[in-house]
């Protein structure tokens, strides 16, 4: 394919990834972290951001490793150990580069980077884009959706459940039980849109 | 054996990792709508985190401190391929359902985080009740909200037909085969234990 | 305790060699064993597609003996399809399907007959879909209403309707819930229908 059908593909995917076939609200990966941390804004959306990069950066990477070494090796069965391997080594780095560069940062959003490590979608993303056997330019727009996307839904539940601490909530309900009638909510919502785009 | 009792209590009840730690929603969400299936993944699941915890214990003195996340990522990863190499050899039927659960135990959170929480820093047998427990606890969660998802959504009990509800006087809940009709199970789940478990405490009290 | 930066990695290497080769070891072990699943599944689907070859409850070795005595490898002539012989030409044809599913491939057979329009039914030997959701187009009960299908001519062979809506003789529904899988079965559906009909007449 050429380079501008790829862009092409590359950006429908994008669009795909954050609205019909969002991560978080179709293929309900990365849930744990979204109950835990869409407690306030500000956490989501550190966290979120930090989502964001690390997808598309190990999205990309991955594709890399698995084209260019595991695919000449015959190895492909071995994808799921190598993707994860990749996954914790690059937020390692990721870690230590932040801490040695910017204490600040390191502050609002090291310590979400472990919980990066174990979330799904990450895994997930990866996996589908070789599935769906998607182009190097094409993957990065899908990791960047897919990204986008789970930010999106974490920083929604965030907003509504900031809303919600005004309210009465049955003491059953309060923390976990809620933010997943809210979340089942928001699933049934995004449904709506799996009849936009094919 | 008074820890041994500690244990267990923890592990089913009051720190149960669906209601109370609220960690492995992914692989609950996608698995519960067949009793079957949240059987054949529970199984798999208390395997998986009973031998991860005792390797990971195993190991706790020798693995530096920095890489120890990958390595306890590498460890669960491996016993839940050793899970799917077998499933598709000797139980391909079974392999072909949980194709995609696979996967998803190895990013459980339950497993990671109890390895986190106890199997890095126990001994051996501690860490291998906790984990055993725990995923135990976690699997009587699941099926509860199975047999009602299943029942209601598509009228049959480990794919048997159970009596009122697959004849056509039920009009089948679709939504509960659903993903949100999870999320709402899930949360009427979590409602009703916790709710429990404050009665218990307040008459303690 | 040591936080040598290279006992890290030498350590990492170590753990992964180790663990990886139990695994390498087990998969070797049980290669034959995996491999002659997925060919038995293989061969199941295609006699479940043509015409009055597969009863219900036939073993492994019943259905292995009935593929080889009655199913022909596919060819050019018959456009990479599997074929049931008759005495002068072929009585029905088995194309293959494969494509992209909503969580992973999707891999199947539709059974064609002699006209090359009518549908004899449709298998599937691999899919990973949703149980209860994507994982009932795998279930009898609904490929049925695939058989007696006629398949369209031009773009698209097979339309997938809502459940409820009637279907016409070029329709089939879809599963309820299941929009996404019902939707890329349907493009399956129409790619591979499509290829075979060029590999037929070029």
């Amino acid at each position: 394919m050429s380079i501008d059908a790829q862009i092409g593909q590359a950006l429908t995917v994008c669009v795909a990834a954050v609205f019909t076939q969002n991560i978080l609200l179709s293929y309900f990966l990365g849930l744990c972290p979204f109950l835990a941390v869409s407690r306030e804004v500000k956490a989501a959306n550190g966290l979120g951001v930090a989502v964001i990069f690390v997808m598309t950066c190990t999205c990309a990477l991955n594709w890399m490793v698995y084209h260019w070494i595991l695919v000449p090796m015959h190895l492909e069965f071995f994808r799921f150990i190598i993707f994860i391997i990749v996954i914790a080594a690059f937020v390692q780095f990721v870690e230590m580069v932040i801490e040695r560069y910017s204490q600040r940062l390191y502050q609002t959003l090291g310590i979400f980077l472990p919980l990066i490590t174990v979330n799904c979608a990450i895994l997930g993303a990866c996996l589908f884009m070789i599935i769906r056997d998607y182009s190097l330019i094409v993957t990065v727009g899908y990791g960047l959706g897919s990204g986008i996307g789970w930010y999106l839904a974490i920083i929604a539940m965030a907003g509504i459940r900031q809303r919600l601490n005004n309210d009465v909530v049955p003491r059953g309900l309060q923390g976990p039980g809620i933010t997943l009638i809210i979340a089942g909510l928001m699933a049934l919502a995004f449904i709506g849109f799996t009849g936009v785009m094919q | 054996m008074t820890k041994l009792k500690e244990l267990v209590k923890e592990g089913l009840w009051k720190n149960n990792p669906v209601f109370r730690q609220v960690l492995g929603i992914c692989s609950t969400l996608a698995v519960t709508n067949l009793v079957l299936n949240t059987l054949v993944m529970c199984t798999a699941l208390i395997f998986t985190l009973a031998f991860s915890a005792v390797s990971v214990s195993l190991l706790r003195n020798f693995t530096p401190r920095n890489i120890r996340m990958m390595v306890e990522t590498l460890i669960i990863a491996f016993y839940v391929i050793i899970v799917d190499v077998a499933l598709k050899a000797y139980w391909p039927e079974m392999s072909r359902n949980l194709g995609p659960y696979v996967g998803l135990i190895i990013t459980n959170c339950i497993v990671m985080g109890r390895c986190e929480a106890c199997a890095k820093n126990c001994q051996v047998g501690v860490a291998a009740l906790d984990g055993f427990f725990n995923a135990v606890g976690y699997s009587f969660v699941l099926l509860i909200i199975a047999s009602f998802r299943e029942v209601l959504g598509m009228g049959s009990f480990l794919g048997m037909p159970v009596p009122y509800f697959s004849t056509p006087l039920w009009d089948k809940w679709i939504i509960m085969v659903m993903p949100p009709g999870a999320f709402f199970m899930l949360a009427f789940v979590v409602w009703i234990m916790r709710e429990i478990q404050f009665r218990i405490e307040e008459k303690q009290k | 305790m040591k936080t040598n930066r290279w006992f890290s990695v030498f350590y990492m290497f170590v753990v992964t060699a180790f663990f990886s080769a139990i695994i390498i070891s087990l998969s070797i072990a049980t290669r034959e064993k995996v491999k002659a699943n997925e060919t038995l599944a293989l061969e199941k689907a295609i006699l479940q597609v043509l015409p009055d070859l597969y009863e219900e409850g036939m073993s492994g070795a019943q259905i292995h003996q009935q593929f080889m005595d009655k199913v022909d490898q596919p060819s050019a002539a018959t456009g990479n399809a599997w074929v049931m012989k008759k005495n002068r030409g072929y009585q029905a044809y088995a194309v293959p399907l494969a494509g992209k599913g909503f969580w992973d491939s999707i891999k199947g057979v539709i059974g064609v007959a002699e006209d090359r329009k009518t549908v004899t039914g449709i298998a599937f030997y691999e899919q990973t879909e949703t149980p209860g959701l994507g994982a009932e187009i795998a279930k009898a009960s609904w490929r049925e209403q695939f058989n007696g299908k006629k398949l369209a001519d031009g773009e698209k062979v097979l339309t997938m309707k809502r459940p409820g809506q009637p279907a016409g003789e070029h329709d089939v529904n879809a599963v309820t819930g299941a929009t996404q899988t019902s939707v890329r079965l349907a493009t399956i559906i129409n790619d591979s229908v499509k290829q075979w009909r060029q590999k037929l007449n070029p």
